[in-house]
């Protein structure tokens, strides 16, 4: 159980490795807070939305549990985004639509078909933690790249009070900074750059595994 | 038909406990939500005239949400229009001085095309375009944001008008 929770990051990363929720992952993946935000967002409604359909597995009738399953991913991301509005307005704005866009995450909907529609609520509970985690480690090392050669700094700041600065640098030299990467085509060459190196990382272990 | 009808029950309660759910928080953060966008639009306000006093004056149509006067500095005038996003309508604080001109604009939402209609609220285009300009005259629109430009000019017109009629 917890060897799958482990192959969420490196292996089996939902976004490097399952190719899932990239949307999301392409828009807002152009600052540190962003990523936080939405990565501990989609954690939160992947956990409940796992727990919630495990529980119901049983009495789900086969012909519509994807409806089932739209209908209860929906309400957990209605009641996070006002929860974020109310106590996170910062994180709230910023995020804008790809808030409500978690509903259709394809990430959530896959772990509940693929996973918590079969197995008991403890191993859906780490499986939701672990794509969670997963997709928001995916989410913070593209924005940061991003964040660094666009800015040429990073920021980060208290999700909770935006006047609360965390921690803030800037490199010297600021006129190496590439503004590109800010836009959609930074995101793809971003990406395209960290699942090529992901997808070395598994055929190398892969390829180990093999030579024993 | 007997399975139908069990399917649909089976979803029906499934989403009348979603729907309890969701009633249930918003009833607990509603207050929150409203006391933060109160704190909000005070700090929205001083950003324009800082260390004033905004008193609300009576007056509303379609573009006009709410007019402020701050003190003797001048108005604050928060406008609402849609521009190219038809779902989500552009909500703008603009600051008058007392004579009328038009001192700062301030976006609070908008969700206009990102990279096209967007470019209108970047301050650098705010200050070129709009501020202390006479927009029934002089017509500057962005290539690209044709939209959201006309909009924007249409709901600072108005509200400069609504500022010349009160003052």
């Amino acid at each position: 159980m917890w060897k799958s929770f482990k192959d969420c990051f490196i292996k089996d990363n939902p976004v490097f490795g399952l190719f899932l929720g990239m949307c999301s992952t392409l828009a807002i993946s152009t600052s540190l807070n962003n990523a936080i935000g939405m990565g501990l967002s989609v954690t939160f409604v992947l956990i409940l939305s796992n727990v919630i359909i495990s529980a119901m597995r049983k009495i789900i009738p086969d012909e519509i549990r994807i409806p089932v399953y739209i209908v209860v991913i929906a309400t957990l991301v209605s009641i996070l985004q006002m929860l974020l509005h109310a106590y996170m307005p910062e994180v709230y704005t910023s995020l804008g639509a790809f808030l409500s866009l978690i509903v259709v995450n394809c990430i959530i909907l896959g772990r509940a078909e693929a996973f918590a529609s079969k197995n008991p609520i403890g191993p859906s509970a780490i499986d939701g933690l672990g794509m969670g985690l997963g997709y928001t480690f995916a989410l913070l090392l593209i924005s940061a790249t991003r964040e660094l050669l666009s800015t040429w700094g990073l920021a980060f700041y208290n999700p909770f009070n935006a006047e609360h600065i965390l921690f803030k640098f800037t490199l010297p030299f600021d006129s190496f900074k590439i503004t590109l990467f800010s836009s959609p085509v930074g995101a793809f060459l971003t990406f395209a750059v960290f699942a090529a190196i992901f997808t070395k990382i598994r055929n190398e272990a892969a390829k180990k595994e093999e030579g024993k | 038909m007997n399975k139908t009808l069990k399917l649909l029950l089976f979803l029906g309660i499934v989403s009348a406990v979603s729907g309890l759910a969701i009633g249930a928080v918003n009833s607990v953060v509603a207050p929150v939500i409203e006391e933060n966008d109160i704190k909000a639009e005070k700090k929205n306000l001083s950003a324009i005239f800082p260390e004033s006093e905004f008193e609300q004056i009576e007056y509303e149509n379609e573009k006009i949400l709410t007019v402020y006067k701050a003190e003797d500095k001048g108005y604050v005038v928060k406008a609402t229009t849609i521009g190219f996003n038809a779902s989500e309508p552009i909500i703008i604080l603009v600051g008058f001085d007392t004579e009328g001109n038009t001192v700062a604009v301030k976006p609070l939402r908008q969700q206009e095309t990102d990279g096209f209609g967007s470019k209108c609220f970047e301050k650098a285009n705010i200050e070129s375009l709009y501020v202390g300009r006479d927009l029934d005259t002089e017509v500057d629109l962005l290539a690209g944001a044709t939209f959201t430009s006309n909009a924007m000019r249409e709901m600072i017109t108005e509200a400069q008008n609504v500022i010349r009629e009160i003052k």
